[in-house]
C-alpha cells in the first residue's frame, strides 16, 4: 500500500487548517466568506486560471459546502474543468457537480454534452467518469440522452471489464428514473448471460438484472436457471475459483445475496432439475450455519449470516418446502438468543414472515417466551418493536390471552414513537381472538387507560360498534365503563366512551344504587368540566339519552342543558346541542322522545377501520404479500400507485374489485408478477377472482391456469378452423401422492350443442409427489358461444378431498382467422354490412396510455388481422377476421378510433352475425 | 438502493456527504442533524439499524450505522439492501480507507474530502453496490493517484510538495483506529 498523505494543495491546507482552528462560529462565518470572496474575484478576474488553480478553488468550494454553506457559483468553472485534458481535473470537476449540481441546472446542456465526449472517449478511466456521473445525477434528462448508449457498452466486445461494471450500474440507475421507456426486451438474452460472465462485474450486472426481472418478469425469465447454476457454483464448491471475492472465508457473499433476491421475483422454478439444485443451495446454506466459525472476527459471522437470512427469504417465498421452512425457523430461533443484537434484532424480523406460512407457523409459536422476554429485557427500542411485531404475527386464538396481556404491559413503558401502532395491534388482536366479549372490553377499557392518548378514534369508535352489535356484551360493558370512570383522574377518551355506553345502557346497571341514575349522571358531569369541546358535546347527547332513559332525573338534566354557560358557550356546536336537547325534552311527550333517542341500531358488519389504519402506518413497498378471506396474495410491484390503490379498494372489502385492478395493471405493462394462491373454502370467492385473472387468456394461449399450495395447472392450446386442442398440465407440488384425481370438462347448458369435448383418453387417477402429468382434450366449435367451459378438478390430499372449477382457455375468438384485405375491399364489406343489427358501437374511456402499436398487437392477439394503409386516418385501427365454426363462417370487421384529447375510444364492430359483432365489442372493450 | 452515506464525527461536524437522490443544501444539512441526534444518543452494544428519520425515506428507510472511535459511517438504505450485506460493506469502505491512508484518521477525511470522495465511488455507484474486492478498489485507486502525480508534477511543482509539513496541528488526535471493530461485551 501506499500512502496518498503528503501532495495536497497547499492553499486548500492553509484554509482548511485556518478553519480548525477558529475559536468560534462567528471566526468561522468570517474566515469562510473572506475566502468565498477571494474564489468569486478569482473567478470574475481578468486572468485566466489554470487547470491547477481552478481545482483548487473549486476543492475549497467542495469543503465549504460540506460544513454547511451554500454554494451559489462556481458551477461554470466546475463545468469547464470537465473538458480539461487532464484526468485530475476532469475528476474533480465530476465531482463537483454530482455532489453540487442538481438535476434542473442550466448547465445541464453543457453537461450532457462534455459527458457525450467523455463516454466515446478510448480512456477507460474517462468512460467511468462519465458513467459515474450519470449514475449520480440519474435525472430523466439523463436516462433520455443516454438510454441507448450505456447499454451498448455493457454488450460492447471491447469495453474494458471497468467500464462493463460501471456501465451496468449506470443503466439500472437510468431504467429506475425511467422505467417505461426501457425494458430492453431484445437485450434480455443478452443480458441474463452476464450472469455466465466472469466474476467482476457479476454483482452490478445481477442488480440490474434483478430490476429489469422486476418490470418485465416475462422477457428475463430465463435469468432463474442461471441464476441458481451461479448460486450453486458459489455455495456449494469450495471457492478456489472465487478467491478474490472471498471475503473473511465466505465466498462472494454480496453476489449470493444478489442473486438471492433475484430469485424472489420468480415462482419457483417449475423444472425439476432446477428446482431440485435450488433446494440443495438452500439445504447448504443452513447446513453451513452449524459449522464452526472459520474465524473469531464479527466480519465472518456477518457475511455468513448475510447469506442465511436472504436464503431464508427464499424459502419464506418459495412457502412450498415445509422441511426448509421448520429448518429456517430453528435456525433463527437459535439467534434469538445470540449475544449480538444485530442478530437476535434480524432473527425476530425474518421470523415474523415465517409466522404467516402455515407450515412454519407453529414452529415460530414454539419460541413465544423467547419473545415475550425479549420485550422484557432487551435494551434496544429496534429489537424490542421487532418483538412486538413477531408476537403479533404469531398470535392465535390459544395464546392471544397471554399475548395481549403482554403488550399491554409492556405498553406503559414503551418508547413513545412506537406506542400508536401497539395500541393499534393490541385492538386488533382483541377483537380477532375475542371468544369471550367480556375480555375485549376489559382490553380496551385497559387500553385506554394505560395508553389513552396513543388511542386512535377508530379504536374507540370501534369498541362502541362491537358492543352496540353483541348483546352479551352490553350489561358487562355498561358496569366496567362505569367502574373506570371512577377513578380520580381518567382519560378523556374514557370519558368518551363511558359516556356513550352509559347513554345507550346505563339502565342495565341502574338497578344496583351504586349505580343509579343520578349517579352514573354525576359521575359523568364531574368530568365535564375538564373535557375538550367535542367530548362535552358527546356528553350532551348522553344527557338527553338519560332524560329518555330516567325520566326520574329530568329535573336535573334539564338544569345542566339550560344553564349559561352551555346556552351561551363560545363554541356553536355545543350550544346548538344544550338549546335543541333542551327544548326536545321540554316540549316533546314522553313517546315522541322515546322514538327520536331509541337504541342504536347494529351497525353493519365491516371490515375493521383500525386495520386499515396500520396498514396505512406501514405501507406497501416493494412486496406484499397478505391473506384476506383466506386469499394469500403476494404483490411484487415497484410501482406504489398500483399496491396502494389495490390496498384502498381491499380495505374497503372489495376484493373482486382490488382484483380487477391488479390485473389490468398486470397486462398493462406486466408490472406485477402476481401469484395468487387461494386457500379459500368459499367457492364463489375463488372463481370470482380467477374469472378475472382468466381474461389474461383471452390473449395468449399458454400459461399457469391456476396454482394453490398443492396444485399447479398449466395450460397451452392450439386451434385451428373451428378444431382446438388443449394441453392441461398437472403438477403436484406436495410431496405425498394426489389421490383420486379426476379432471372433466363439464359443458353448461349454455354451450350444449355449440362444443363438441372429446378426450383421448382419461387422465391418471393419482398423481406422484413432485411429479407432472399431462391431459389432452380436442374441441370443436359447432356453432358461436360466449363465456367458456368449466373444468373441473377433484382430488385428495392426504385424505381430505379438494375440489377446483376452472375456467378453460377456450373463448370464442380462439376461433376467429385473421383475413388480410385491402382499402377498397375493407370498406366495400363494410358497407355491405350496413344494417343497425349488424353493428354495435362503443364509446368508452381509454384505460391504458393511447398508443397505436400497443393497440395493434393486443387486436393480433385477440385473433384479427390488424391492416395497415387502409383507414385513411393512421391513429386508427381497422381489423378483420372469420370466426369458424362447424355451422358456419362468421365474418367480423373492426374499427377502434382514438381521441386522445380526451383520451376516449369508440370501438365499432359489425358482422354478418349481430350478436358476434356485440361480443367482440363487449369482450375487448375493457382491453383497451 | 443506498440513499445516503453520511459520516460525521462525535460532534455532528459532517466528514463525508453523498446523497444518491437530490436533496437541497438545507434539507441535507437538516438530514444530517437529525441523523445524528438519532445515532449519537444509542449505546454502543445496541443493534446497528434502525429505522430511519422522518427527512429521508420513510418507513421502508433504515439507518444503517457503525461507530469508529470519532465518526459515524451512517448508510441510508431501502428495503431491498441486506442489513448484514451493508454492514460489511461499510467495513470494506473503512478498511479500504486505511489500506489507501495507512491507519486512516478524522484528519485524512478532512483534508482528503476528494479522494476519500473517489474511493467511495469505486465502492457505491449510484447507490447501488458496485465493487466489494478491496483489491481492486485499492489498486484502481492507486492507479488514479499515479496519474494525479504525473499531472501534478508537470503543473505545479512546487507548490504541492511538502504541503503539511509547515502546518502545525500538534493537538490533533490520530484517533481512527482499524481495522479491527469494537469488542462487544458479553450478553448478559
Amino acid at each position: 500500500t501506499v500512502s496518498s498523505r503528503g501532495d495536497a494543495m497547499r492553499g486548500l491546507a492553509v484554509f482548511i487548517s485556518d478553519i480548525r482552528n477558529c475559536k468560534s462560529k462567528e471566526a468561522e462565518s468570517k474566515r469562510i466568506n473572506k475566502e468565498l470572496a477571494n474564489i468569486r474575484s478569482k473567478f470574475k478576474g481578468d486572468k485566466t486560471l489554470d487547470g491547477y488553480s481552478k481545482k483548487k478553488y473549486v476543492c475549497k468550494l467542495l469543503f465549504i459546502f460540506l460544513l454547511g454553506h451554500d454554494i451559489d457559483f462556481g458551477h461554470m468553472e466546475a463545468v469547464n474543468l470537465l473538458s480539461s485534458n487532464k484526468y485530475t481535473e476532469k475528476q474533480i470537476g465530476y465531482l463537483f457537480i454530482s455532489v453540487l449540481v442538481s438535476s434542473n441546472s442550466d448547465l445541464m446542456k453543457l453537461i450532457i454534452q462534455n459527458i457525450k465526449n467523455d463516454i466515446s472517449s478510448p480512456k477507460p478511466v474517462h468512460v467511468n467518469l462519465a458513467l459515474h456521473c450519470i449514475a449520480n445525477i440519474g435525472s430523466v434528462e439523463m436516462s433520455e440522452a443516454f438510454g441507448q448508449e450505456v447499454p451498448k457498452l455493457l454488450v460492447s466486445a471491447h469495453a474494458s471489464a471497468s467500464v462493463k461494471q460501471s456501465a451496468a450500474l449506470c443503466l439500472l440507475r437510468l431504467i429506475r428514473t425511467l422505467p417505461e421507456a426501457m425494458t430492453y426486451a431484445e437485450w434480455a438474452s443478452r443480458v441474463i448471460h452476464l450472469l455466465n460472465d466472469q466474476h467482476m462485474w457479476l454483482t452490478a450486472a445481477t442488480s440490474l438484472i434483478h430490476t429489469l426481472s422486476q418490470l418485465s418478469p416475462g422477457d428475463y425469465k430465463g435469468c432463474v436457471s442461471l441464476a441458481v447454476s451461479r448460486l450453486s457454483r458459489i455455495v456449494t464448491s469450495t471457492y478456489t475459483d472465487l478467491q478474490d471475492y472471498t471475503y473473511y472465508f465466505v465466498p462472494a457473499p454480496w453476489l449470493s445475496v444478489k442473486l438471492l433476491r433475484l430469485l424472489q421475483c420468480y415462482p419457483v422454478p417449475e423444472e425439476p432439475a432446477v428446482r431440485g439444485r435450488l433446494v440443495e443451495c438452500l439445504e447448504t446454506i443452513l447446513n453451513k450455519c452449524q459449522e464452526p466459525p472459520k474465524s473469531k472476527k464479527v466480519q465472518h459471522s456477518n457475511s455468513k449470516n448475510a447469506v442465511l437470512f436472504e436464503a431464508i427469504n427464499l424459502i419464506i417465498h418459495i412457502d412450498s418446502e415445509p422441511n426448509l421452512l421448520v429448518r429456517a425457523c430453528n435456525q433463527l430461533g437459535q439467534f434469538l438468543q445470540h449475544r449480538e443484537t444485530n442478530l437476535r434484532y434480524l432473527a425476530l424480523e425474518s421470523m415474523c414472515l415465517l409466522a404467516g406460512s402455515e407450515f412454519s407457523a407453529d414452529a415460530v409459536k414454539k419460541h413465544r417466551e423467547t419473545v415475550i422476554n425479549a420485550l422484557k429485557t432487551e435494551r434496544d427500542v429496534s429489537v424490542r418493536q421487532r418483538a412486538v411485531d413477531l408476537l403479533y404475527a404469531m398470535c392465535d386464538k390459544t395464546n392471544s390471552e397471554e399475548i395481549v396481556a403482554e403488550m399491554l404491559a409492556y405498553l406503559k413503558k414503551a418508547d413513545y414513537a412506537i406506542r400508536e401502532e401497539m395500541v393499534l395491534k393490541v385492538a386488533i388482536l382483541s377483537e380477532k381472538y375475542a371468544s369471550d366479549y367480556t375480555w375485549y372490553v376489559d382490553t380496551i377499557l385497559k387500553l385506554i387507560r394505560v395508553a389513552g392518548d396513543y388511542v386512535s378514534e377508530e379504536v374507540w369508535h370501534r369498541v362502541i360498534q362491537i358492543v352496540i352489535n353483541r348483546d352479551d356484551a352490553q350489561g358487562y360493558a355498561a358496569k366496567t365503563v362505569f367502574e373506570n370512570l371512577q377513578a380520580p383522574a381518567c382519560h378523556e377518551n374514557m370519558v368518551k366512551v363511558g359516556g356513550y355506553i352509559l347513554g345507550e345502557f346505563g339502565n342495565l346497571i341502574a338497578g344496583d344504587e351504586r349505580s343509579s341514575p343520578l349517579v352514573q349522571f354525576n359521575l359523568l358531569h364531574s368530568k365535564f368540566h375538564l373535557c375538550t369541546p367535542s367530548t362535552r358535546a358527546l356528553l350532551l347527547s348522553t344527557y338527553i339519552k338519560f332524560i329518555n332513559l330516567f325520566p326520574e332525573i329530568k329535573p336535573t338534566i334539564q338544569n345542566v342543558l339550560q344553564n349559561n354557560n352551555q346556552l351561551r358557550n363560545a363554541d356553536v356546536e355545543l350550544q346548538q346541542r344544550a338549546l335543541e336537547y333542551s327544548q326536545l325534552s321540554s316540549i316533546t311527550s314522553q313517546d315522541v322522545l322515546a322514538t327520536v333517542l331509541e337504541e342504536m341500531p347494529p351497525f353493519p358488519e365491516r371490515e375493521s377501520s383500525i386495520l386499515a389504519k396500520l396498514k396505512k402506518k406501514k405501507p406497501a413497498s416493494v412486496q406484499v404479500s397478505l391473506r384476506i378471506f383466506g386469499v394469500k396474495i403476494v404483490i411484487l410491484s415497484t410501482n406504489d400507485n398500483v399496491t396502494s390503490s389495490f390496498f384502498s379498494t381491499v380495505n374497503n372489502s372489495n376484493i373482486e374489485a382490488g382484483m380487477v385492478q391488479l390485473y389490468l395493471a398486470y397486462i398493462q405493462c406486466c408490472f406485477l408478477p402476481i401469484i395468487i394462491e387461494l386457500l379459500s373454502k368459499d367457492l364463489d370467492n375463488k372463481n370470482n377472482i380467477f374469472a378475472h385473472c382468466f381474461l389474461v387468456f383471452m390473449f395468449k394461449n399458454s400459461g399457469v391456469l391456476f396454482e394453490n399450495a398443492l396444485i399447479q395447472v398449466g395450460v397451452k392450446c392450439e386451434f385451428k378452423e373451428q378444431y382446438g386442442r388443449v394441453g392441461l398440465f398437472f403438477g403436484n407440488k406436495t410431496g405425498n401422492q394426489l389421490q383420486n384425481f379426476a379432471a372433466a370438462v363439464s359443458l353448461g347448458p349454455e354451450h350444449q350443442g355449440k362444443i363438441n369435448v372429446a378426450t383421448q383418453k382419461e387422465p391418471p387417477s393419482q398423481i406422484d409427489g413432485g411429479a407432472q402429468v399431462q391431459h389432452f382434450i380436442n374441441l370443436e366449435c359447432i356453432s358461436m358461444f360466449s363465456g367458456s367451459p368449466n373444468l373441473q378438478l377433484r382430488y385428495q390430499h392426504s385424505s381430505a378431498p379438494q375440489q377446483v372449477t376452472l375456467k378453460l382457455p377456450v373463448i370464442i375468438n380462439k376461433f376467429m382467422e385473421g383475413v388480410d384485405m385491402n382499402s377498397g375491399d375493407f370498406f366495400s364489406r363494410w358497407k355491405q354490412l350496413g344494417q343497425p343489427t349488424q353493428e354495435t358501437q362503443k364509446i368508452f374511456q381509454a384505460r391504458h396510455p393511447i398508443d397505436t402499436e400497443a393497440a395493434r398487437t393486443k387486436l393480433t392477439g385477440f385473433g384479427m388481422c390488424a391492416l395497415t394503409n387502409v383507414d385513411p386516418n393512421p391513429e386508427n385501427l381497422v381489423g378483420s377476421g372469420i370466426i369458424k365454426t362447424k355451422t358456419s363462417q362468421i365474418g367480423c370487421l373492426l374499427r377502434l378510433e382514438p381521441n386522445k384529447q380526451a383520451k376516449m375510444y369508440r370501438l365499432t364492430v359489425r358482422s354478418s352475425v349481430g350478436e358476434a359483432a356485440a361480443l367482440i365489442c363487449s369482450m375487448l372493450e375493457e382491453h383497451f | 438502493m443506498i440513499k445516503a452515506i453520511l459520516v460525521f464525527n462525535n460532534h455532528g461536524k459532517p466528514r463525508l456527504l453523498r446523497f444518491y437522490q437530490h436533496y437541497s443544501e438545507e434539507k441535507q444539512q437538516q438530514i444530517i442533524r437529525e441523523t445524528f441526534h438519532l445515532v449519537s444518543r444509542r449505546d454502543d452494544n445496541v443493534c446497528s439499524f434502525l429505522e430511519g428519520g422522518t427527512l429521508i425515506g420513510g418507513s421502508d428507510y433504515k439507518l444503517i450505522y457503525r461507530h469508529y472511535a470519532t465518526l459515524y459511517f451512517v448508510f441510508c438504505v431501502d428495503s431491498s439492501e441486506s442489513e448484514l450485506g451493508i454492514l460489511d460493506l461499510i467495513q470494506v469502505f473503512v478498511e479500504t480507507l486505511d489500506r489507501c491512508f495507512e491507519n486512516v484518521c478524522e484528519l485524512d477525511l478532512i483534508f482528503h474530502v476528494d479522494k476519500v470522495q473517489y474511493i467511495l465511488s469505486e465502492i457505491v455507484m449510484g447507490g447501488m453496490v458496485l465493487e466489494t474486492n478491496m483489491n481492486d478498489i485499492c489498486s484502481r485507486f492507486l492507479e488514479q493517484d499515479k496519474l494525479e502525480k504525473s499531472e501534478v508534477k508537470l503543473f505545479a511543482p512546487a507548490k504541492a510538495a511538502a504541503a503539511l509539513k509547515n502546518i502545525d496541528l500538534p493537538s490533533l488526535p490520530k484517533d481512527l483506529k482499524l481495522p479491527d471493530l469494537p469488542k462487544l461485551p458479553s450478553f448478559r
